[in-house]
């Protein structure tokens, strides 16, 4: 057996399971997409397309993923830095307070936002109390809520690949701008945060694909009012039972998803390779 | 001279990176809370302190059948996702093969793909060419979704061993199965062990994958928590939420302990 032969060997279970069971459930939905009673058809995506209810849900869900991204951006970059710059100590805790709720599954994350959000709940409780919201607010089945609860559940995917970079930066760069006479803002500004930039831009692409599918938390908080991509989805394959139009959805999304992640990919693979 | 860093961004970046904790926790906090609860009302803070709902969760048929259901697949889940991430990485790992740069990225893909997309995939191809859903399906799915971590960890352990230990074995006489279990296979074991502790929680935790290939019968853990949100929660999600947390704490210890957590600030 020559060398060869033995890493093939290694590889083939892993490649057979994921031609057979990843590959072909694409395929399929693929072709079911396309598949009308008479053979060839785009019938379903032009009811997608020419709907305006199933447009607002296409714009709801990329309007929704934008803001999500921004934020987590906008909360990951700095407590990426902080992360870098702590004592080992206290960097240990704050990966703990990242990988905590990283790994807890979303099902449960997303009844505590219910219990918070909800009318009896605390966030309302305390905007009335601040006199920022009526007697019978809740945040419940908004887009806010929807917000809220994503921010939570994707930024660590942000911070983690923003501190990938950051831990990489060499530390003489900052020193240097600062013995040159940079303030501590001026140099983030100049030196540290263009160097950290394919780490946010990574970061975005990939929080903005999960937060674009995302279902379970999108379906609690946002209702069945609120529509976005993926609640469609499941309530076409679960409620209407209308399979052709949900692989229809799906792969409008799957094309959506495969144009963010080809620069996603020639970012991280840059820095990996 | 280097100008200080101002004093009030210093207190400011404290301030900022405790409210960042309250958002991150604030939910489970939450859970745990609720699951204290002695009303069988939901709300936090909660209303007097008790175990009652952690009792109730005990005697309850469904939960106890949707756990044993979801400990069955990620058991599975976890020697299938091992073994084959473990063999797959190796042989990526010597680039010997043509186009290993494509089979990484092609073992890493289910990372990317959206669950959901996968989901209705597998959904489809199992209703038209096998028959009802079960726990193989689910098996099979959750190993597919497991595999890149698997993978990655191994990999990772990998490229930082000694490429000549293996050489080092072939001339002193080893063969190849000897060589592969006695020299490669220690040297991958942390990775390894670490991805088959990830593969673990993903699967004991997955949702969406488990909620479209249910049926009466086959509802995981978090499609029973799932279910119960969505119509009538009482304080016994909260209790079985918090085991989950519990258990995820325990796993998050194992496997700091095996490879420790620093290195999720370097991958």
């Amino acid at each position: 057996m020559s060398d060869r032969t033995e890493n093939l060997v290694l590889v083939l279970p892993g490649l057979l399971l994921l031609a057979l069971a990843f590959l072909v459930p694409i395929g399929q939905m693929l072709v079911l997409s396309v598949e009308g009673e008479n053979g060839f058809t785009l019938a379903h995506f032009s009811r997608f397309l020419t709907d305006s209810y199933y447009l607002g849900v296409l714009w709801r869900t990329i309007r929704l993923s934008i803001v999500i991204t921004a934020i987590c951006a906008a909360i990951g970059f700095p407590f990426a830095y902080i992360m870098a710059h702590v004592g080992p100590r206290i960097r240990l805790w704050l990966v703990l307070l990242v990988i905590l709720p990283l790994m807890t599954s979303v099902v449960v994350r997303t009844f505590g936002w219910m219990v918070l959000l909800g009318r009896s709940g605390l966030v309302p409780d305390i905007l009335r109390d601040l006199g920022l919201a009526g007697r019978n607010f809740s945040l419940m089945h908004t887009e806010a809520a929807i917000v809220i609860g994503m921010v939570q559940v994707l930024l660590p995917f942000m911070t983690l690949s923003i501190l990938g970079i950051l831990t990489r930066l060499d530390p003489r760069l900052e020193e240097a701008a600062r013995t040159m006479g940079c303030s501590f803002l001026k140099t983030i500004r100049t030196v540290v945060l263009p160097l950290a930039l394919p780490g946010i831009v990574a970061g975005s692409l990939l929080v903005f694909t999960l937060s674009a599918s995302s279902f379970v938390t999108p379906n609690l908080l946002g209702g069945s009012r609120i529509q976005m991509l993926a609640t469609s989805i499941y309530r076409q394959v679960t409620q209407t039972l209308d399979w052709p139009f949900a692989a229809a959805q799906a792969t409008i999304l799957f094309v959506g998803v495969l144009l963010i992640l080809i620069p996603y990919a020639r970012l991280t693979g840059a820095r990996n390779g | 001279m280097v100008r200080a860093i101002p004093r009030w961004l210093k207190i400011s970046a404290v301030g900022f990176v405790i409210l960042t904790g309250i958002l991150l926790l604030a939910p489970l906090i939450v859970v745990v809370g609720v699951s204290l609860s002695q009303s069988q009302f939901i709300a936090f803070p909660p209303a007097g302190l008790s175990l009652r709902w952690y009792r109730e969760v005990l005697s309850s048929d469904a939960y106890l059948s949707s756990a044993w259901i979801s400990l069955q697949v990620a058991v599975l889940v976890t020697l299938s996702a091992s073994l084959i991430g473990a063999m797959a990485a190796i042989g990526i790992h010597r680039r010997k093969l043509p186009g290993s740069g494509f089979l990484s990225i092609f073992f890493l893909s289910p990372l990317v793909l959206p669950t959901i997309i996968y989901a209705i995939g597998m959904l489809m191809v199992w209703s038209a060419l096998v028959g009802p859903v079960s726990v193989l399906t689910l098996w099979i799915g959750h190993t597919v979704i497991t595999l890149p971590y698997v993978v990655r960890t191994t990999l990772a352990v990998l490229s930082e061993s000694d490429p000549f230990l293996e050489e080092a074995a072939q001339t002193m006489g080893a063969n190849r199965v000897q060589r592969l279990l006695l020299v490669v296979l220690p040297q991958c074991l942390p990775g390894l062990a670490a991805g088959a502790f990830f593969a673990f929680n993903i699967s004991f935790d997955e949702a969406v994958l488990s909620l479209f290939l249910r049926r009466p019968g086959l509802t995981t853990l978090p499609v029973q928590i799932y279910g119960q949100l969505e119509f009538s929660p009482d304080p016994s999600v909260a209790a079985v939420s918090t085991i989950m947390i519990g258990l995820t704490v325990c796993l998050i210890f194992v496997i700091d302990r095996i490879l420790g957590l620093q290195r999720f600030s370097s991958t």
